[in-house]
C-alpha cells in the first residue's frame, strides 16, 4: 500500500478527528486573513482621516523677487500672475483632491426685472469672491461658511453665483433665478447675467472682532457672495490686473503625502517657481498625526500578535496529533515501512487537510468581519480580504504546517520500533 | 483514590500533555489579555485625536455692560469636559499719550479717515496670549524686539516698530493709555515688545485711521478691563474661546455653561468651532470600529479554536474513559476528575498570562511611547529664500497612551476563560459518557 493512499484511509477512516483539526485549521487561518484584512483597512481608514484634514499649499506670487513699478494708485507689483494654464497643470499632480484660486471684488447685483439686490449695509455691494471652486475657499473649507441649497461654483460653471440665506430670503431670490451683476454701475462697466446655483448660511460669529484684521471686515458675512471666476472676469474687463489671480489653494488627498505632492509640483518645468512662492499648510493634521499614528502600530501590532500566536498554536495543536499517534508509528515501522515514508504519510495527511481549510478560510473570512461588523452595528466595509492576503497565508501556512510535523516527530522518530512499541500506553 | 488525587496524578505523570494543555490555555490568555489592553489604548488614542482636533466655543460678550467677569471664566473653566486650554480677548480703543501725558502721533496716510476725537488714538488688543491673536496666526504680525504679553496683568504693551520710531518709544519705556470719551482715565503702561507686519494691509484706503497697523497696540486683559468697564483689581473680558476635550459633547458643555450665574446669556453669541471634528468624524468612527472588529473576530475566533482543542484533547482519552468505568468508577467523578485537570491547568495559565501578557503590553506601550516624544516635525524650507514660517508644534495636553492589562479585563478573562473551559470540557466528554463502558473499551483503537 503506498503512502498516498495510507493517507487518504488514515484521514477518512478517522474523519472525527481529521474534521476537528480541520476546524482548527480553519479557524486559525481565518484569523489571521481577517487580521491581515482588518490591517489593510486600518491603513485606508487613516488615511481617509488625514484626508478630512484639509492639508493644503498655497502658491502666491513672490513679490520679493519681482519688479516694482508705479501708478496713481500707488506703487504696485509687476510680478507676473497665476495663469490658469498653470492651475490647471498644478492641478493635475497625483494626489491632489482639488484647489481653488479667487479674485476679490465689490460688484452690485441686479434681479431680472431690474431692482437692485440690497445688503445689510446702505451700500448695495458685495464682498465676492470670483471662484474657480468655492468648495475649496477658505470661508467653506474652514467651516465658517455652509453650502445650505444648490451647488458650489466649479471651473466648468460659467456664470454661478452663490448667495447667503439672508440675502436670498430677504430679496425673493431662489436657485435657478437669474441675476445681473456689475462691477461698478456709475462707471462704464459691462452688466454680466449669472444664475443663482447655490445658497450659504453662516456659521460664524461675524461680530467677532477676531476677524477684523483684513478689508473684508467692512461687510457682514452674508454679504458675502461666490460667482464663477469667467463671470468675474466679463465684469472686470476694464480693469487690468483686476481679474489676475494673486493666489491658489491646493488642497491635496493624503496630508501625509503633502510634502512629496509639493516636491513634485515644485519639479514642474514650465513654472518659473523663482516668481512663486509656495507655503504648506496642515496644521490639523500635524496636530493630529501622533495620535493617528498610535492607532495604526496599535492595529499593526495586534495583528502581529494574533499572526505569531496562530503559528504557535498550530505547531502546539500538530505536535498533540503527532505524538498521540506514537502506537501507530512503531506498527508502521515495524511491518517494515521505512521512517521517511512515515514523516511524509503524517505531513501528507496534513497538507490534505490545509488544502481544503485554507480555501474555505479565504471563503469564511470574507464574511466574518462583516458578519460581526454588522451584528454589533459597526460598518466593516473597508474590511476586504484580497487574494494576496491569501496567497500569503497559503504559502506560509503550508511551510509552517510541514515544519510543525517534521519537528513533532523528531522524538518519536529518533527512537526504535521495539523502544516505540514497548512505551506504548 | 479520590478523584482530585486522580487529577493531581494524572497532570504529573503526563508531563508532555498537561505542559502542552498549559502553553496553549497561556497563549490564548495572554493573546485575549493583550488584546484587551491594545483596545483600551485605541481607546486613549481615539480620544487623543478627538482632542487634538481642538473643538472649542466662543463667547462673543461684546455687547454685555461688562463683559464676562472673572468669577464667570473661572466657573466655565470648571465645567466638565473642557481641555483646561483657552483665550480670553478684549479690544477697544485708546488715545496714546507719553509718561508725560503729552499726546503722541498716530499715522493718518492711508486712512480712509481720521475720526473725530480719535486723532491720537488707536486700536487696542488684548488677548491672554498675544502671540496667538489673529494678527500675529493670520495677520502675518511679527515680534521684532522684547517679549510677547503672556499675562493677564502687568500693564505692557506691545506697539508697532514705524509707532515706535514716530514717537521715539523703545522697550521699557513707559506710556499712558486713556479712555477715547474721558481722556482723563488714562493707565500707565510698559513697553515690553515691539511688533512689524510682514503682510501689507490690504484695508489701506478703506479702514478709519485706527484700524491701520501702526497705530494698533496689543496689551494685557487687566489693562483693557480698566479701559472697557473702568475696573480695578478685577479682569472682565469681552471674549472667550474655551476648547473641549471632546468635541461631541461641545453641544452639552455650551448649554451648561449657559446655565452659570453671573451673565446675561441672551445677549450673548456662543459659536461653536469644531469644524475640523465634524470633518473627521464619520472617517474617525470607521477607524475606531475597525478596533472594535479586530477584537471581535480575536475573541470569537479565539474562543472557538479553545473548544475545538479541549475538545481533541478529551478524544484522545477513550481508552482510558474506558477502563475508569470498568473500575467501576462513576461516570459523574470521572467527568469532574477531567474538568478538574483543565481547571487546574487553566488556573495555572490565567495566573502567568498576566506577566506575560504585562511585560508584551508594556513593550508595546514603551515602543509607542517613545514615538510619541521623540517624534519631530520636519519644518522643510518650501519658500526657499523666505523663512521657513512653521512653528514648533504646541503642547495640546493630550493624554499619555498606556498599554496595560487593567483589572477588569483580567477577571473578564478569568470568567470567560474558566467558564469556557469547564463548558467545551463538559462538552467534548458527553458523547464518551453517553456509551457504556463495554462499547468503549470494545470501541478503543
Amino acid at each position: 500500500m503506498n503512502l498516498g493512499i495510507r493517507a487518504i484511509l488514515y484521514s477518512a477512516r478517522k474523519w472525527k478527528k481529521t474534521l476537528l483539526v480541520f476546524c482548527l485549521l480553519l479557524a486559525i487561518t481565518t484569523l489571521v486573513l481577517s487580521g491581515l484584512a482588518i490591517a489593510d483597512a486600518q491603513e485606508e481608514q487613516a488615511e481617509e482621516v488625514r484626508g478630512t484634514t484639509g492639508a493644503s499649499f498655497t502658491v502666491e506670487r513672490n513679490l520679493s523677487t519681482g519688479g516694482w513699478a508705479s501708478g496713481n494708485g500707488g506703487s504696485y507689483s509687476t510680478q507676473e500672475f497665476i495663469t490658469e494654464e498653470m492651475l490647471q497643470e498644478i492641478g493635475s499632480v497625483d494626489g491632489i483632491a482639488g484647489y481653488d484660486a479667487a479674485v476679490v471684488s465689490m460688484p452690485y447685483y441686479y434681479t431680472q426685472s431690474g431692482e437692485s439686490i440690497v445688503t445689510e449695509d446702505v451700500n448695495n455691494s458685495f464682498y465676492t469672491y470670483g471662484s474657480l471652486n468655492s468648495e475649496y475657499n477658505e470661508l467653506f473649507v474652514s467651516g465658517r461658511f455652509e453650502l445650505v441649497e444648490g451647488t458650489h461654483i466649479t471651473e466648468d460653471m460659467p456664470n454661478g453665483l452663490i448667495l447667503s440665506r439672508d440675502r436670498a430670503e430677504k430679496n425673493g431670490l431662489k436657485l435657478g433665478d437669474k441675476v445681473s451683476g456689475i462691477n461698478n454701475p456709475y462707471a462704464d462697466d459691462p452688466e454680466v447675467e449669472m444664475e443663482l446655483v447655490g445658497i450659504f448660511d453662516v456659521l460664524a460669529d461675524k461680530d467677532d472682532e477676531a476677524t477684523m484684521y483684513d478689508a473684508a471686515t467692512l461687510w457682514d458675512y452674508t454679504d458675502y457672495a461666490f460667482c464663477s471666476y469667467n463671470a468675474m472676469k466679463e465684469m472686470a474687463v476694464n480693469y487690468e490686473d483686476g481679474s489676475k489671480l494673486q493666489e491658489a489653494h491646493f488642497f491635496v488627498e493624503d496630508a501625509a503625502q503633502l510634502d512629496n505632492v509639493i516636491a513634485e509640483v515644485q519639479n514642474i518645468s514650465s513654472i518659473n517657481w523663482d516668481n512663486f512662492i509656495i507655503t504648506a499648510n496642515d496644521e490639523v493634521y500635524q496636530n493630529i498625526s501622533s495620535a493617528l499614528s498610535d492607532t495604526g502600530t496599535l492595529i499593526t501590532t495586534l495583528i502581529v500578535v494574533i499572526t505569531a500566536v496562530s503559528m504557535v498554536l498550530i505547531i502546539l495543536i500538530l505536535s498533540m496529533s503527532i505524538r498521540s499517534r506514537k502506537r501507530e508509528t512503531g506498527i508502521l515501522l515495524a511491518v517494515g515501512i521505512a521512517k521517511p515514508a512515515v514523516i511524509l504519510q503524517y505531513v501528507l495527511e496534513t497538507l490534505l487537510i490545509a488544502v481544503v481549510a485554507f480555501p474555505l478560510a479565504y471563503l469564511s473570512s470574507k464574511q466574518v468581519a462583516g458578519t460581526l461588523g454588522t451584528l454589533f452595528g459597526k460598518a466593516a466595509e473597508n474590511v476586504i480580504v484580497t487574494p494576496e492576503h491569501f496567497m500569503l497565508v497559503a504559502i506560509v501556512g503550508g511551510i509552517l504546517l510541514v515544519a510543525a510535523v517534521l519537528v513533532s516527530s523528531i522524538s518519536t522518530m529518533r527512537l526504535k520500533p521495539k523502544q516505540i512499541l514497548s512505551q506504548m500506553e | 483514590m479520590n478523584l482530585c488525587k486522580r487529577a493531581c496524578l494524572y497532570s504529573i505523570r503526563k508531563k508532555g500533555k498537561t505542559l502542552t494543555l498549559l502553553a496553549f490555555l497561556l497563549v490564548m490568555a495572554t493573546l485575549m489579555l493583550t488584546c484587551l489592553s491594545i483596545q483600551s489604548a485605541t481607546e486613549t488614542a481615539n480620544a487623543n485625536i478627538k482632542k487634538a482636533l481642538l473643538g472649542y466655543f466662543t463667547i462673543n460678550a461684546k455687547t454685555l455692560e461688562s463683559g464676562i467677569p472673572e468669577d464667570t471664566v473661572s466657573q466655565i473653566l470648571d465645567v466638565d469636559g473642557l481641555s483646561g486650554r483657552y483665550t480670553l480677548r478684549s479690544y477697544t480703543y485708546a488715545a496714546y499719550f507719553d509718561a508725560d501725558g503729552n499726546l503722541l502721533e498716530i499715522n493718518t496716510e492711508g486712512a480712509a479717515q481720521v475720526p473725530e476725537g480719535y486723532e491720537n488714538a488707536g486700536r487696542v488688543v488684548a488677548n491672554s496670549n498675544s502671540q496667538e491673536d489673529s494678527y500675529f496666526t493670520d495677520g502675518g504680525f511679527e515680534m521684532v524686539e522684547g517679549n510677547p504679553i503672556t499675562t493677564e496683568a502687568g500693564s505692557q504693551v506691545l506697539i508697532h516698530e514705524k509707532f515706535a520710531q514716530r514717537n521715539g518709544l523703545s522697550v521699557g519705556d513707559t506710556m499712558l493709555l486713556g479712555n477715547v470719551e474721558d481722556k482723563d482715565k488714562t493707565i500707565p503702561v510698559t513697553v515690553a515688545g515691539i511688533f512689524t507686519n510682514t503682510e501689507e494691509q490690504d484695508s489701506i484706503g478703506m479702514a478709519p485711521s485706527y484700524d491701520l497697523y501702526d497705530n494698533i497696540v496689543f496689551t494685557d486683559l487687566s489693562t483693557a478691563s480698566f479701559l472697557l468697564y473702568g475696573t480695578e483689581g478685577t479682569t472682565n473680558v469681552q471674549y472667550g474661546d474655551f476648547y473641549v476635550n471632546d468635541p461631541d459633547e461641545l453641544e452639552r458643555i455650551m448649554t451648561d455653561v449657559q446655565e452659570l450665574d453671573g451673565v446675561d446669556w441672551e445677549n450673548c453669541t456662543l459659536t461653536r468651532y469644531d469644524n475640523d471634528y465634524q470633518n473627521a468624524k464619520e472617517s474617525l468612527e470607521g477607524l475606531q470600529n475597525i478596533v472594535f472588529i479586530a477584537i471581535a473576530v480575536v475573541s470569537v475566533i479565539c474562543f472557538l479554536v479553545l473548544a475545538l482543542f479541549l475538545t481533541l484533547r478529551l478524544r484522545g482519552r477513550i481508552h482510558e474513559t474506558g477502563v475508569y468505568l470498568a473500575m467501576g468508577i462513576s461516570k459523574g467523578s470521572v467527568l469532574l476528575q477531567y474538568l478538574l485537570e483543565v481547571i487546574l491547568v487553566a488556573a495555572i495559565a490565567l495566573f502567568i498570562s498576566f506577566g506575560t501578557s504585562t511585560a508584551i503590553s508594556h513593550q508595546i506601550g514603551s515602543s509607542l511611547l517613545s514615538q510619541v516624544t521623540s517624534e519631530t516635525y520636519e519644518t522643510v524650507d518650501l519658500t526657499g529664500e523666505n523663512e521657513a514660517a512653521q512653528e514648533p508644534t504646541e503642547d495640546l495636553g493630550l493624554a499619555e497612551i498606556e498599554v496595560a492589562v487593567s483589572a477588569e479585563d483580567y477577571a473578564l478573562v478569568w470568567a470567560f476563560g474558566m467558564v469556557l473551559c469547564v463548558a467545551s470540557t463538559a462538552l467534548a466528554a458527553y458523547p464518551i459518557m453517553k456509551m457504556k463502558p463495554k462499547s468503549i473499551l470494545s470501541q478503543m483503537s
